[in-house]
């Protein structure tokens, strides 16, 4: 059922087996995964169908350093379906690697392992619409990255899949609605974790709307399904009870906060022709978009004690007029028209007349191509449903830039805390301080040095990258939009971490966190999938735990 | 035991011929003859007619009604079915009704679900059909009505080698939040198999039976027609948009259909048009009924063919059409 706060009277206190905060990825992966059970779930969202200022506005707040980070509410989407309403959709797990604690990491290594998490993967994937649980490129495609390339330790059978990318309140809408154990309150924003005075439970959920009414939730076992950010938010100001905020007697809520080190750089040349090459997409039987990346084996990354990094082909700096790229200089000109959050890495500097002029001749000198591509675009991006995911140019010249996406090394100082100011519902709002280490740029830099010398060595290209502007290429941005990462951090010891390994707060028996706030590392990949994949590990803690049955009577995902 | 299967060169029908003489059965296969026919023993025997159908009805024990058609066929065919057998001693009745009866409703339906006419024309008629079986059971009548999901398996157009088709052009494919319905497919052998249990189950009369008829581990419909167009060798399949299927099934399909009735009155082949994709059937795949069949299961024993067979079998079948 879906339902709003605005038909609940005010000062109504409902009850249910389990709460769950938030209908993002992570909340509707743990409901869809419940019900069938036997128990009663009541979903909390803070938004409507759609979009609502209003609403997002409750997620502004305070950057320390907007270089480094991009304000609050962009990246994220206060609404039913949470951030699936505006994410990119790629899809890839994390490596069996990034569970381990590695000496070269501080803080690394997760209280579970990859083989913890690999039954749910193929389900996660499912749900996600990306398709069969296959990341392996060499047993789908035949083709190679680059024809005759072999090497050891820089592999090119890694990929990534990429959903519709599907928003999974509109996806899922229809079964939400008709299971008769799932009541999703829309307009109902969380305002309080409230323990019991032993601290030890959870004992309710105060809950507002924004036009003032109050109502309560009682529930057996509460799961805190939003984002990275709002986990340390709530776990924060919930200090009733528990001063430092709950789960925070060790200082760590809000703490570790990862996003991913991510920059276009370098020259890769590919010997040979054009037709050598794989730089694009390919399409699964399903009809999924799948690309390979280059990676470095986990072996080479505990060799060079490096953290886990892919890299794309990609196009030239768009900002630069010099490629000649209509398309290219296309995108730079529409800039503006594109959204915050996927038109932010065109930005580059200021631009001034004549880098305009020159990008407008790009454009006029290259129409067939610019022609082509706008085609391509409207076809298979703006009208379809399953949309190609990303700029991909004609390779003329077998000359590309690797676009990075590495793993941020924990960082107690790069953290989210609350501010004096508060929002509508009076709830203190938050500033990012977002910051990287010396270490990440290394652990790139040690992985690009293998990546030289192994082009080299394969005798069908050359990479080159220029070390001194290393920092500057990856950081040119800041932190890469939309991970959030880390700030209720797992593990097994109640000292270091704030959630053991079924993603339960420590020390309070009912309270859980389905969400990439609990990832004590970052990885390379993209949270989604794996967000997805713990929630519905979680869903079956859940129901064990409730002496539920393990498995609907029919598969609910 | 002697029994009349009325429409026995349909798709259920021809299939029951053969399953129950096999199993040791006399059977007076009828149907109004419009089909060519091989069936030994066949009749031509028009549903509609009272006395006709009166006539053969004292021959037997039982009758199995597999009657398609419009909804006159349908709705009145019943009507004079269960007058007929009134007159003939009455025989045990096993009707062939269908999930459409309950409609447009969505959600775990079982046999106790209310019914709903309103959908359209087949669901109507087949409520009205329903209806005169229900009579016949408060008349002293045996009647076992049998409601299954979609009959696939070979030889089913409907639910194989349509969507085969539709998805060899690309009309059909993954449809998203469209095709999320449940197929509750039951194979034809399984609807076979229950009609020849409904046939021996014990006397009793003045009683009306109802048995909803699905496999339980049917899909949700884009599995399936991603199965099926691995199958079938038709992948990478496309995403389908809603708008795309309405378009097919409101503007071009209405088209296709109206060439082929224009083909079929000059006496042209149509074989050569497309494939329609009725409003019906974008409508069903958006449907989320799950026909919840546990209760013919549990009374019976039964259990359904798996849905990896069953999809075989119906593979195998389409690559040799």
């Amino acid at each position: 059922m879906i339902n709003n706060i605005s038909t609940i009277p005010s000062d109504t206190l409902l009850e249910a087996d389990i709460c769950i905060i938030g209908s993002g990825a992570a909340g509707i992966a743990v409901a869809l995964s419940l019900t069938g059970r036997g128990l009663n779930i009541i979903v909390l969202e803070s938004g409507a169908e759609g979009f609502s200022k209003q609403t997002q506005n409750l997620y502004a707040g305070e950057l320390a350093d907007e270089k480094l980070h991009s304000p609050p509410d962009k990246y994220r989407h206060r609404r039913f379906g949470g951030s699936t309403a505006i994410w990119g959709g790629r899809c890839m797990p994390f490596d069996p690697i990034d569970f381990e604690a590695r000496d070269y990491i501080p803080q690394s290594g997760w209280p579970i392992t990859y083989a913890d998490l690999a039954p749910y993967f193929p389900v996660a994937n499912r749900l996600l619409e990306a398709g069969e649980y296959v990341y392996d490129a060499n047993s789908l495609f035949n083709k190679p990255m680059f024809q005759g390339f072999t090497s050891d330790v820089l592999i090119t059978n890694n990929m990534e899949r990429f959903s519709c990318p599907t928003n999974v309140a509109s996806r899922y809408r229809q079964r939400l609605a008709l299971a008769d154990d799932i009541q999703v309150i829309l307009g109902a924003n969380c305002t309080g974790i409230r323990l019991n005075n032993a601290a030890d439970r959870v004992d309710h959920l105060d809950v507002a709307s924004l036009d003032g009414k109050k109502i309560m939730v009682k529930a057996k076992q509460v799961v805190l399904a939003t984002g990275g950010i709002e986990v340390a938010r709530l776990l924060l100001a919930s200090n009733d009870i528990c001063k430092p905020g709950i789960g925070n007697q060790q200082d760590l809520v809000g703490r570790y906060y990862q996003c991913h080190i991510a920059g276009n750089l370098g020259k890769l040349t590919i010997f040979g022709p054009t037709s050598n090459v794989r730089h694009g997409y390919e399409v699964s039987s399903e009809g999924i978009y799948c690309r390979r990346r280059l990676s470095l084996t986990a072996e080479t990354q505990k060799k060079i004690k490096a953290g886990n990094m892919v890299a794309r082909l990609h196009f030239p700096k768009i900002v630069d007029p010099s490629h000649k790229v209509g398309v290219l200089s296309g995108l730079f000109l529409a800039k503006n028209f594109i959204s915050y959050e996927y038109g932010k890495r065109l930005k580059d500097g200021q631009a001034s007349v004549s880098t305009y002029l020159k990008h407008f001749s790009n454009i006029i000198l290259d129409p067939i191509d610019t022609f082509r591509f706008l085609y391509h675009w409207l076809t298979k991006r703006t009208l379809a449903k399953r949309k190609f995911p990303s700029v991909i140019l004609n390779n003329k010249s077998n000359q590309f830039t690797l676009e990075i996406h590495s793993e941020q090394y924990p960082n107690p100082d790069s953290r989210i805390t609350l501010i004096e100011e508060h929002d509508v519902l009076g709830m203190p709002r938050v500033k990012i301080d977002w910051r990287y280490l010396p270490a990440d740029i290394e652990s790139v830099r040690r992985s690009l040095d293998v990546f030289v010398e192994e082009f080299t060595k394969s005798g069908i290209g050359t990479f080159e990258f220029d070390a001194s502007e290393l920092e500057e290429d990856l950081t040119r941005f800041g932190a890469y939009g939309g991970h959030h990462i880390g700030t209720a951090r797992m593990g097994s010891n109640p000292e270091t971490s704030v959630v053991d390994a079924n993603c339960k707060v420590h020390h309070v028996d009912n309270l859980y966190i389905a969400s990439s706030a609990v990832f004590p590392t970052s990885g390379q990949a993209n949270p989604t999938l794996t967000i997805a994949a713990l929630s519905l590990r979680l869903a079956d803690h859940l129901a064990q735990k409730m002496q539920a049955p393990s498995q609907s009577k029919h598969a609910t995902i | 035991m002697k029994v009349l299967i009325l429409g026995a060169t349909g798709h259920v029908g021809s299939r029951l011929v053969q399953y129950l003489n096999q199993q040791g059965h006399e059977t007076i296969a009828a149907s109004r003859g419009r089909l060519n026919t091989n069936i030994s023993g066949h009749v031509t025997l028009d549903s509609l007619n009272l006395e006709a159908l009166t006539h053969y009805l004292k021959q037997v024990d039982a009758v199995v009604n597999c009657v398609a058609g419009d909804k006159h066929s349908i709705g009145e065919g019943a009507s004079i079915l269960v007058q007929a057998a009134l007159e003939a001693g009455m025989p045990r009745i096993i009707h062939l009704s269908t999930m459409s009866v309950y409609g447009g409703h969505e959600g775990n339906i079982t046999e106790s679900h209310a019914f709903d006419p309103a959908y359209g024309w087949y669901a109507a008629a087949k409520c009205e059909a329903e209806a005169h079986m229900q009579q016949y059971a408060t008349s002293g009548g045996q009647v076992i009505s049998l409601r299954p999901g979609c009959v696939h398996g070979p030889g089913s157009h409907l639910w194989v080698s349509r969507p085969a088709n539709l998805l060899k052009t690309y009309r059909l494919g993954d449809l998203g939040d469209a095709g999320d319905g449940w197929s509750n497919l039951v194979h034809l052998d399984d609807v076979v198999r229950a009609i020849h249990i409904s046939l021996n189950l014990p006397k009793k009369a003045g009683e009306a039976l109802h048995y909803n008829l699905a496999a339980p581990d049917s899909p949700r419909w884009n599995q399936y027609l991603f199965d099926l167009a691995s199958g079938i060798e038709v992948t990478p399949i496309k995403r389908i948009s809603r708008l795309q299927l309405k378009l097919d099934s409101k503007v071009l399909s209405p088209a296709i259909k109206v060439a082929q009735i224009l083909c079929r009155k000059l006496k042209m082949n149509d074989a050569w048009l497309p494939e329609p994709l009725p409003p019906s059937l974008s409508r069903l795949f958006d449907q989320h009924i799950f026909l919840n069949a546990e209760k013919f299961s549990q009374e019976h024993g039964f259990t359904y063919m798996s849905y990896s067979q069953s999809m075989q079998e119906s593979i195998a079948w389409y690559k040799n059409i």
